[in-house]
């Protein structure tokens, strides 16, 4: 006989059985697993060409799979980097919502960009897209967060959001007062790639890009142990032990870097950093040791994957990538939001 | 690390600082130190700076003036890591949005420890199932820590840090909002660890009675500046404590524990307009108690009697000011005493019998209410008189058969009573 332990009675009424930390997320992560090769595979596979392995006998077949291969690469890391970054917005804000989207960090990049191709952000070379971004990303994140806390300590997270939205708005129409002075040529540049778009850029600023999406990423999984800590909060965080203020920073700054970069590469694309880690969380669970690295991969699989659909299925034409974001993430979203939340967020 | 921690010196010593916020001093020349092992709790009214004091012996906030003493080091000298492995927090409510497991949680207690890339070894997870078994959390460590009850999750957040093997344990407010069970089992734990860990107990807490009854000191905040430092009979007095919260109170010794009881004055304040009647209560043996306040409550002018000297009705009345004959205790109500009721009983406008047990020696207490019916005036009588007639001839329950059939009242309960004598309250009678 077991005597029922003061525990057991406590939960008493709702007393469903929670699945041990172990089983359940064991196997999805293993299916997971499984699931990346597999449609990375697939979206290979996918083009406007049509489906399946070109003729690599004949240049142009040669040429197409270049072609799909540059964009795959492209898609893993712009990918990787958003789910990473909003992977980190969310712990640290300690909000389900955070995301460079949200909190106006896209934004600032995108004008940052959008200006580094207007006027030509030449003087740094290959670097001068992706570093005019961030430097513009953490301007717009410092301004969203101190009109957030308007003297106060810290802010809280609604006024941080608002006021992300109010900035990206801002940034917004700065980049349509810019496009609509820019001539002909600029004018078309910055519009595709504000739809957002994985077409590969020169091959040195392609290695710039991973080179600080490949560190940040690192950087931010060496912060992962404290980025735990910090999800109880940073008083919490100083009780133990943490410097809490110089692990905020830090994370608050690479993952402005990742969205920054991301942004600069592919442009606007959204979603990825909201969905993808909300479904890694509920996969992995809330560990962010597990967690970074999975978003990243994840968030990478992801965007491959859209812009495969987003070249092939109304072939010729090609719809630009941040639609089919939206519109696979948006319901998949709602999915995870209504059955897997509870094991990944609560509230 | 040599001579450090210092144990002879104190486990935390505020040196006359002064903290607060932006703008906001709160803390004004504070100079306390608790002493290693000794179980210390922090009151005083909301907004008094106790939480403040907290932080600030954290080192979350920095003094503006004067310094704050772990072991003989300035806590601004201690690195972060040396700060966690002597100080453990549990707040007043530990919120993980994120799904953690308890087990997850009280592992975050060992993060602050000295460890290459975070990993923890097989030590870290000794050390946090100790403590979750000394907490009593380990059935639950698979558990989400967002579906354990409040108590469970006060447990679980205690076991996060005690994982990080402190010296001092530091408490916000921790227990004030768990159920009755929950804040004893807690505190149940606190005081283990304090006797037998020998662990430093540092309790905030606006619960005056709670800090009393456990702790060894008691550090009394008001605006700012620690009025007094002293033990629980030292610090908890009727007029320090009525000018720092600025009402009315009351200390008494608490009957089984021996430690100061706190109350607010509350009963002899707060009454209903009076309804100008008068009613005489025969009562005794407790039966009274709750009967009086309640008249009095409802505004009603009381009397009461016969009663023996030293009965709790006798001293419930005594305290509420309530005119009573009284007998000497443990004897028969005499003539004399009885006379003295029946004057009484003249000038009320009524008289009520409470479920008070009869037997030779107060039965003549009915014949009161036996005279007061004849002279027109209404009786309410308790139920079930004879059940609780110890008298050898039945006199009780047959006065009580007098009454009723002479309009007495029966009642069953104090709100039973209470509802007919507002409805008598309220009619007119001449």
């Amino acid at each position: 006989m077991t005597i029922p332990t003061k525990a057991l009675r406590a939960g008493g009424d709702k007393c469903r059985p929670i699945p041990s930390r172990g089983s359940p997320n064991r196997k999805s992560a293993a299916a997971f697993l499984l699931a990346v090769p597999m449609l990375l595979g697939v979206s290979l596979l996918l083009g406007p060409s049509g489906i399946g392995i070109p003729d690599m006998s004949s240049p142009s077949g040669e040429a197409i799979l270049w072609l799909r291969f540059g964009r795959f690469f492209m898609g893993l890391m712009v990918g990787a980097a958003l789910s990473a970054s909003g992977t980190v917005f969310q712990a640290i804000l300690r909000n389900p919502l955070a995301e460079p989207y949200v909190l106006g960090v896209s934004g600032g990049a995108g004008l940052g960009a959008a200006l580094s191709i207007l006027v030509g952000g030449g003087l740094l070379g290959a670097a001068g897209l992706p570093v005019t971004a961030f430097i513009f990303s953490v301007l717009t994140l410092m301004a969203v967060y101190g009109i957030a806390s308007h003297g106060g300590s810290s802010p809280s997270v609604y006024s941080l959001i608002l006021s992300g939205v109010i900035v990206s708005a801002i940034c917004s129409s700065v980049i349509m007062f810019l496009v609509s002075t820019a001539d002909i040529a600029g004018m078309h540049t910055v519009v595709w790639w504000m739809l957002g778009n994985l077409q590969p850029g020169s091959s040195s600023e392609q290695l710039i890009s991973l080179l600080f999406i490949g560190s940040a990423i690192g950087a931010l999984w060496m912060l992962a142990p404290a980025l735990n800590v910090l999800t109880l909060g940073r008083e919490m965080a100083h009780y133990q032990g943490l410097n809490a203020g110089f692990v905020t920073l830090s994370s608050l700054l690479l993952a402005t870097l990742l969205a920054a970069t991301a942004v600069s590469m592919g442009g606007m694309i959204g979603f990825v950093g909201l969905i993808v880690p909300h479904v890694m969380r509920a996969l992995f669970g809330p560990d962010h040791r597990w967690l970074i690295p999975a978003s990243a991969v994840g968030g990478g699989t992801f965007l491959v994957l859209c812009d495969a659909i987003a070249r092939s299925v109304m072939a010729p034409i090609e719809i630009p990538v941040g639609v089919v974001t939206a519109l696979c993430g948006g319901p998949f979203f709602l999915i995870i939001l209504r059955r897997k939340m509870a094991h990944a967020w609560v509230s | 690390m040599h001579g450090f921690p210092d144990m002879n010196a104190p486990a935390l010593a505020f040196r006359s600082v002064s903290a607060g916020y932006k703008g906001r001093p709160v803390l004004d020349g504070v100079d306390f130190s608790i002493a290693e092992g000794e179980f210390v709790s922090v009151i005083g009214p909301n907004g008094s700076g106790k939480s403040t004091m907290l932080r600030t012996a954290t080192g979350l906030i920095k003094p503006t003036r004067g310094g704050v003493e772990l072991f003989g080091r300035g806590i601004s000298s201690l690195k972060p890591r040396e700060r966690a492995s002597l100080i453990g927090v549990v707040p007043q409510k530990l919120e993980s949005p994120m799904a953690f497991t308890v087990g997850e949680i009280v592992m975050i207690g060992r993060s602050g420890q000295g460890r290459r890339w975070g990993v923890p070894g097989p030590g870290d997870y000794d050390t946090a199932e100790r403590a979750m078994i000394y907490t009593n959390v380990f059935d639950l460590k698979d558990r989400l820590f967002n579906e354990l009850s409040a108590g469970e999750q006060q447990r679980a957040a205690l076991a996060m840090a005690l994982a990080q093997e402190p010296r001092i344990i530091m408490l916000d407010e921790s227990i004030a909002h768990l159920d009755i069970n929950h804040s004893q089992e807690v505190l149940r734990i606190l005081m283990k660890i304090n006797r037998e860990e020998k662990i430093t107990v540092l309790l905030v807490s606006h619960d005056l009675n709670l800090a009393a009854q456990i702790a060894d000191r008691l550090l009394l905040v008001d605006r700012g500046r620690l009025v007094r430092n002293g033990s629980p009979d030292e610090v908890m007095q009727e007029e320090l404590l009525s000018s720092v919260y600025g009402c009315e109170l009351r200390v008494r010794r608490d009957p089984y524990g021996g430690h100061p009881v706190v109350s607010g004055a509350l009963d002899s304040l707060i009454r209903r307009p009076q309804v100008q009647k008068r009613l005489h209560v025969i009562g005794g043996g407790g039966t009274g108690i709750e009967l009086f306040r309640r008249l009095l409550i409802e505004g009603f002018e009381v009397t009461a009697g016969v009663l023996n000297r030293l009965d709790s009705d006798a001293e419930a009345a005594r305290a509420l000011d309530i005119t009573c004959v009284l007998e000497q205790p443990f004897s028969a109500i005499g003539a004399d005493s009885l006379e003295e009721a029946r004057l009484m009983v003249a000038q009320a406008d009524g008289v009520i019998v409470g479920p008070v047990p009869f037997g030779s020696g107060n039965v003549v207490n009915l014949e009161l209410a036996v005279e007061a019916q004849r002279a027109g005036k209404p009786v309410w009588i308790a139920s079930g008189v004879h059940r609780r007639d110890y008298t050898t001839d039945h006199a009780a329950a047959r006065m009580a058969e007098t009454l009723k059939s002479g309009g007495a009242v029966e009642w069953g309960g104090i709100q039973d009573l209470m509802s007919r004598l507002k409805a008598y309250a309220m009619t007119p009678q001449s």
